[in-house]
């Protein structure tokens, strides 16, 4: 166990060491991206403005190696020479070239140095430049598209809560539904109860959410309305302003009626999709463990089947499900990409999309390695709750 | 008298011996064509694959071509002496026709996305279950990272910057050529590139599922005696793994490979819905479905013409893939 803690440890650090280079590494070169910013200034039919040309370079790091660029960007340093009581040190390190060419350098101690850069930039001259935090303390920098200037994180913060009500009222759904629904149908197998959820079941994972969404907008927003039945909402997560609905009355814009109002059909959406999976997931495991002998036995000594299903059987066939932990924690921060898009529902994964359209890197990538440092964890997570439920795993 | 008693039992044996020995293939055509879902299915997709065949043929006007009829006639206008069966979009082209191209467009790209995927997946899978040793620790890594990284985020960033970017992905000239052709795609602009673009960055991310079945598969194959009996009668591995590995782990490959068909045609069409696949001109029934939603609050009739096929198609290859499961393993059942 501790080994293989260990070994997971590891792998979950040098995932996020690539992960985090290949994500910086699109950063800058993403179409889009500071790199093609210059280029563009460089190649109007105006002469370039040194000046201008020079401001971006150090606006975005661009004038320093890749490897300072790079530990600014994780870690928000180095920030100019380490001092230590007074003392300035390393100041004279070249970090980075603001202008190619050539150049002699003349220490003060007497070395000269030949060079090939005509305007090096040393460590000295990085205090006082504005950095991030670094991205290991969540700081992602500022978007570039979406909103000028916004740091990301604040950008996040305000979609997140949205995002955490949709998936998490969606997740517990289908948890709460799936359950009884699966125990059911493997019990009765074969009963008329069975074979329609087994029925409603494939049509549910083989439909694309996509599609069941924009059927509900047509079914219970578009028809409903034009039939004068209550309908509901066709997007967003609140109305612009005050909605006359039949049956139901007035709902005041804002309200707490509104707010749930608007999550009945994405939420009903997402919770068909998964409750098909999942409901297949248990009726098979639980099929499985009505099987196994220990099941026959609790039933000869005479034990109720009620308490043989949900004491004996029905704690066995719990266990695989543990494993879904590992897909559900990066999805309740990140949203249903898709689902998101089709309600105009202001979540993180429509941010995501929004940012990827508009080309706003900084966005995307927090996006990106939040939800990857979510999968990781949610992946051990449920490896180790594994061995807590099911003694007979050991993790070597 | 004689010679007719003779000539009967003549006559009645191979026909009594045929129906005694049904090759293996003809218990599964039997079995499967019990499955009525599948059935239907096969049929809307033979429908579907015939017209988007035809699609030039049958097409009734220009694929691009813009301002036919006013926007959003609803289906069966005639509109200046010529009919638009489905009506026509939001620039006024002619729905039918584009859902034809689409058709071709989405089909092949499901095709070769599911198709390149099985394959290295199996191959992959096969290399790493028979040779066990470095290279599946290899493949085992591989398969470790695939899963642990949030796929379709990073799918769709790869897909947006590469969609706007054909260039930064080095394609040989006559995959171009090749696809082009086979999709009706203009040589001019990057619509060529942008489909390689996405059957590449799908077929990056969609093996894992084929190469961790042909793994299992060929894990507990090749502890069988018939696999040693081979080896000692000096087989090569290549002819082991071809000729005895590979058709033994087939049936479960066959289900998958039709669920990864599927699964490919709502990943391109999601895709393309979102504005980051296939991009405008080009049809797809996702960049369709993503303009007809656009508009859908006044002209409600509209998502149905690229959503229909979208979900049929989706539908029809999930219930052939269940038809082939209950085909070729009946221990194989839900």
């Amino acid at each position: 166990m501790t080994n293989y803690l260990i070994r997971r440890v590891v792998l979950v650090f040098v995932m996020a060491v690539v992960i985090s280079l290949a994500s910086f590494v699109l950063l800058y070169s993403a179409p889009g991206g500071p790199l093609e910013q210059l280029a563009a200034l460089q190649s109007t039919t105006r002469r370039p403005d040194p000046d201008e040309v020079e401001r971006i370079m150090k606006r975005y790091d661009l004038d320093l190696n890749m490897m300072v660029r790079y530990l600014r960007w994780l870690v928000g340093h180095p920030r100019g020479p380490i001092v230590i009581n007074g003392q300035e040190y390393f100041g004279d390190l070249q970090v980075g070239c603001l202008k190619e060419g050539q150049a002699r350098l003349v220490y003060p101690d007497g070395r000269v140095v030949e060079i090939n850069c005509a305007k090096p930039v040393f460590l000295r001259d990085l205090a006082g430049r504005p950095v991030s935090n670094g991205v290991l303390a969540l700081d992602f920098g500022r978007s570039q598209q979406l909103a000028r200037e916004q740091p990301v994180a604040e950008l996040i913060e305000s979609r997140l809560g949205n995002t955490l009500l949709l998936m998490g009222l969606s997740t517990f759904l289908a948890i709460a539904l799936s359950i009884p629904i699966g125990i059911y149908s493997a019990v009765k197998q074969y009963s008329r109860f069975d074979y329609f959820f087994t029925t409603v079941t494939f049509f549910g994972s083989g439909m694309p959410t996509l599609f069941t969404g924009v059927m509900g907008i047509l079914i219970f927003a578009l028809l409903f309305q034009r039939l004068g039945l209550p309908y509901l909402p066709s997007g967003l997560a609140v109305s612009n302003r005050d909605e006359v609905v039949p049956l139901i009355g007035t709902i005041k814009a804002g309200s707490l009626l509104d707010r749930i109002w608007h999550l009945v059909l994405p939420v009903s959406v997402l919770t068909f999709f998964s409750l098909a999976g999942w409901t297949r997931f248990i009726r098979s495991s639980m099929l499985e463990v009505l099987r196994q002998d220990y099941v026959r036995t609790a039933r000869a000594k005479g034990l109720a089947e009620q308490f043989v299903i949900l004491k004996h059987a029905l704690r066995n066939a719990l266990i695989p499900f543990v494993t879904l932990l590992a897909s559900v924690l990066p999805t309740l921060f990140g949203g249903a990409i898709i689902t998101e898009s089709v309600f105009n529902w202001p979540g993180i994964g429509r941010l995501f999309i929004n940012a990827l359209t508009a080309s706003d890197y900084p966005v995307a990538i927090a996006y990106v390695l939040i939800s990857t440092f979510l999968t990781l964890i949610g992946f051990l997570l449920s490896d180790v709750l594994y061995t807590v439920v099911d003694p007979r795993i050991r993790l070597t | 008298m004689a010679t007719t008693s003779v000539s009967l039992p003549a006559k009645a044996t191979p026909a009594a011996l045929k129906t005694r020995s049904e090759s293996q293939w003809a218990i599964v055509l039997r079995r499967f064509r019990r499955h009525r879902m599948a059935m239907i299915s096969l049929a809307i997709l033979l429908v579907i694959f015939i017209a988007s065949l035809l699609a030039p043929v049958l097409a009734p006007f220009p694929r691009d071509a813009v301002g036919l009829a006013p926007r959003f006639s609803p289906p069966l206008t005639v509109h200046e002496g010529k009919l638009h069966v489905l009506g026509t979009d939001h620039v006024g082209r002619d729905f039918f026709t584009r859902l034809l191209y689409a058709a071709r467009i989405t089909l092949s790209v499901s095709f070769f996305v599911a198709t390149l995927a099985t394959l290295i997946g199996m191959a992959l899978g096969a290399l790493a279950g028979y040779f066990k040793g470095t290279v599946d620790s290899i493949v085992m890594r591989a398969l470790e990272f695939m899963a642990s990284i949030p796929d379709f985020p990073i799918l769709l960033i790869i897909a947006s910057i590469l969609v706007t970017d054909p260039e930064l992905l080095p394609i040989p000239r006559f995959v171009l050529d090749f696809l082009g052709t086979l999709m009706l795609l203009s040589p001019v602009g990057n619509e060529r590139a942008q489909v390689v673009v996405i059957i590449v960055v799908l077929t990056v991310f969609g093996w894992t599922g084929a190469a961790r079945l042909m793994r299992g598969m060929v894990l507990s194959v090749r502890e069988r005696d018939f696999i040693e009996a081979a080896r000692a009668l000096g087989a090569s591995d290549a002819w082991i793994i071809l000729r005895h590995v590979v058709p033994n782990a087939f049936p479960p490959l066959v289900v998958s490979y039709t669920l990864s068909l599927a699964g490919a045609l709502t990943a391109e069409t999601a895709l393309s819905f979102l504005g980051i696949g296939i991009t405008d001109p080009t049809p797809t029934w996702g960049n369709m479905l993503q303009f007809a939603t656009n508009f859908m609050l006044v002209n409600p009739w509209v998502p149905l013409i690229p959503g229909l096929p979208v979900v049929f198609a989706s539908l029809a290859f999930n219930f052939i893939g269940d038809g082939l499961r209950d085909a070729l393993d009946p221990r194989l059942k839900m």
